[in-house]
């Protein structure tokens, strides 16, 4: 009897405990949506001394890890002197994708900065800052392929990563779309994408053209990108709605950054030419 | 709910994906993990010890791997499966190592007296193990096969690796192009549904075995 009542007491306190956990993350949230007028982003960022990044860090080369298992890549090198320049630290998070609006929403992360591309149900859901990378999605066969055009691609085996923003673009062209999409095959990341598309399980894969040159670029001549894209898209920081002033300020050092050509010294370091938008 | 129903159609066809590798795995796994138990006791040692390399390389590595291995390792070395091929040599030769196991223990925990009593009625050995001991062993191991069946309901989401659009991976896509976590609520309602029936399909067949009692 005894033992039982100790039982019970234990899961009354586990449950107490679970709930106020539940509450203060509560709290948290309506702190992310202060009335218009009373933001205190930048505030509270200038006295916690850093902003925290949210990224996926299998993503070359806008962040991954490098040999010694630091997180590294264009995206970073932006971070670090945006953040430099606003005279606070910076700190990197890695986040599950599926889950980043959750992340951002809750505090855990400040910004999300990580090859985002700005669509109209993001801009529901965060602040975006300027564009500052203007994005192809690419379409990238073998070079003996005998596929020229779009067109060719009909009946093709094509794969795509899942979820990503290049399934939007295909999709949104849909006299193509009509053709391919019984033989479109989604996976988890680019780079099993293209190692199929190397051993011969699929005819061509569509992907953005950050991520496709960067693969490209280190298989030299196995690769043929075609003249015909799926259209463009831009990359912005994704910021909680809330967060005037710190979006401001980021946009403030964003700015500078373009003007004053460091931000095209870093996108030659990743992709060997300035492929900033101004 | 209306947004629920949209995500139906995408959702059936991946369960249905789930389904067909469930099923298809499980017709040839279980088969092989009988014979592959019997020859992990076989006193022809050679075999005997072939079988217990076999279970330590496929139990000791993660399926994702081997998944991975049977696609793309191939491919690598010029030779490529299938997709769907690949991922049904994956999974039966996985699941058969570990059901060899739970056969292998089943045989192993039939009482010596019953192999010498059926030696004294003139039985031989086949004879012994398939009219003695195997029944007796499928009534014992139900309760783990039954695990494992249920863990095959949830590994079957491991196939999004080779690009394979199967009931969970169906629940990520909508999940995150509509920044929206509801389709992960609902792919976990779908496995609780198939895993309710394999428990109580098993629940019903141990019934049915408890004879003798």
């Amino acid at each position: 009897m005894k033992r039982k009542l100790v039982l019970i007491l234990a899961l009354c306190l586990a449950l107490g405990l679970f709930l106020s956990g539940c509450s203060s993350n509560a709290d948290k949230g309506d702190k992310n949506q202060p009335p218009a007028g009373t933001d205190t982003s930048w505030q509270e960022i200038q006295d916690k001394g850093y902003f925290v990044v949210g990224l996926d860090d299998a993503f070359p080369p806008m962040g991954f890890r490098d040999e010694k298992n630091e997180i590294v890549g264009f995206d970073i090198d932006l971070a670090k002197e945006a953040a430099k320049r606003m005279g606070v630290d910076v700190k990197f998070q890695p986040i599950s994708w599926d889950a980043k609006v959750e992340e951002l929403d809750s505090g855990n992360i400040d910004v999300i900065w990580n090859g985002l591309t700005i669509t109209e149900e993001r801009q529901k859901q965060m602040l975006f800052t300027a564009p500052y990378i203007q994005d192809r999605q690419i379409i990238v066969v073998l070079p003996d392929s005998d596929i020229k055009t779009k067109a060719d691609l009909a009946g093709k085996k094509i794969g795509i990563q899942a979820a990503s923003s290049a399934v939007d673009a295909v999709e949104a062209d849909k006299a193509t779309y009509e053709l391919i999409k019984d033989k479109l095959l989604e996976f988890d990341s680019n780079d099993l994408a293209m190692r199929d598309l190397k051993g011969g399980g699929l005819q061509a894969v569509v992907v953005d053209e950050v991520v496709g040159r960067y693969y490209i670029s280190k298989h030299p001549n196995e690769y043929r990108v075609l003249e015909e894209n799926f259209g463009v898209e831009d990359f912005g920081v994704g910021l909680r709605l809330g967060d005037k002033t710190f979006h401001a300020e980021l946009e403030k050092a964003l700015n500078a950054m373009k003007a004053d050509g460091k931000a095209a010294e870093i996108s030659q370091k990743w992709f060997g030419e300035d492929i900033i938008k101004k | 709910m209306d947004y629920v129903l949209t995500l139906m159609p995408s959702m059936l066809k991946g369960w249905t994906v789930t389904l067909q590798i469930f099923f298809i795995v499980l017709i040839f796994a279980l088969p092989l993990g009988v014979i592959m138990g019997i020859a992990r006791l076989s006193t022809f040692k050679p075999l005997a010890w072939f079988m217990e390399l076999y279970v330590w390389l496929f139990r000791g590595t993660p399926l994702l791997l081997q998944l991975l291995f049977w696609y793309f390792g191939l491919m690598a070395v010029g030779l490529r499966l299938e997709r769907e091929m690949a991922v049904y040599v994956a999974f039966v030769l996985n699941y058969a190592a570990y059901l060899a196991e739970i056969f292998r223990s089943g045989i192993q925990s039939i009482d010596k007296g019953q192999y010498e009593a059926a030696d004294v009625l003139g039985l031989n050995r086949k004879q012994t193990m398939s009219q003695i001991v195997l029944p007796q062993v499928f009534k014992r191991v139900m309760p783990p096969i039954g695990n494992e069946v249920i863990n095959l309901v949830k590994d079957t989401a491991l196939v999004y690796i080779i690009a394979m659009s199967e009931l969970s991976r169906a629940a990520r896509i909508h999940a995150v192009r509509d920044e929206n976590l509801i389709p992960f609520a609902i792919a976990a309602v779908f496995y609780l549904l198939m895993t309710a029936i394999v428990q109580q399909f098993f629940k019903w067949l141990e019934s049915k075995l408890d004879y003798y009692r």
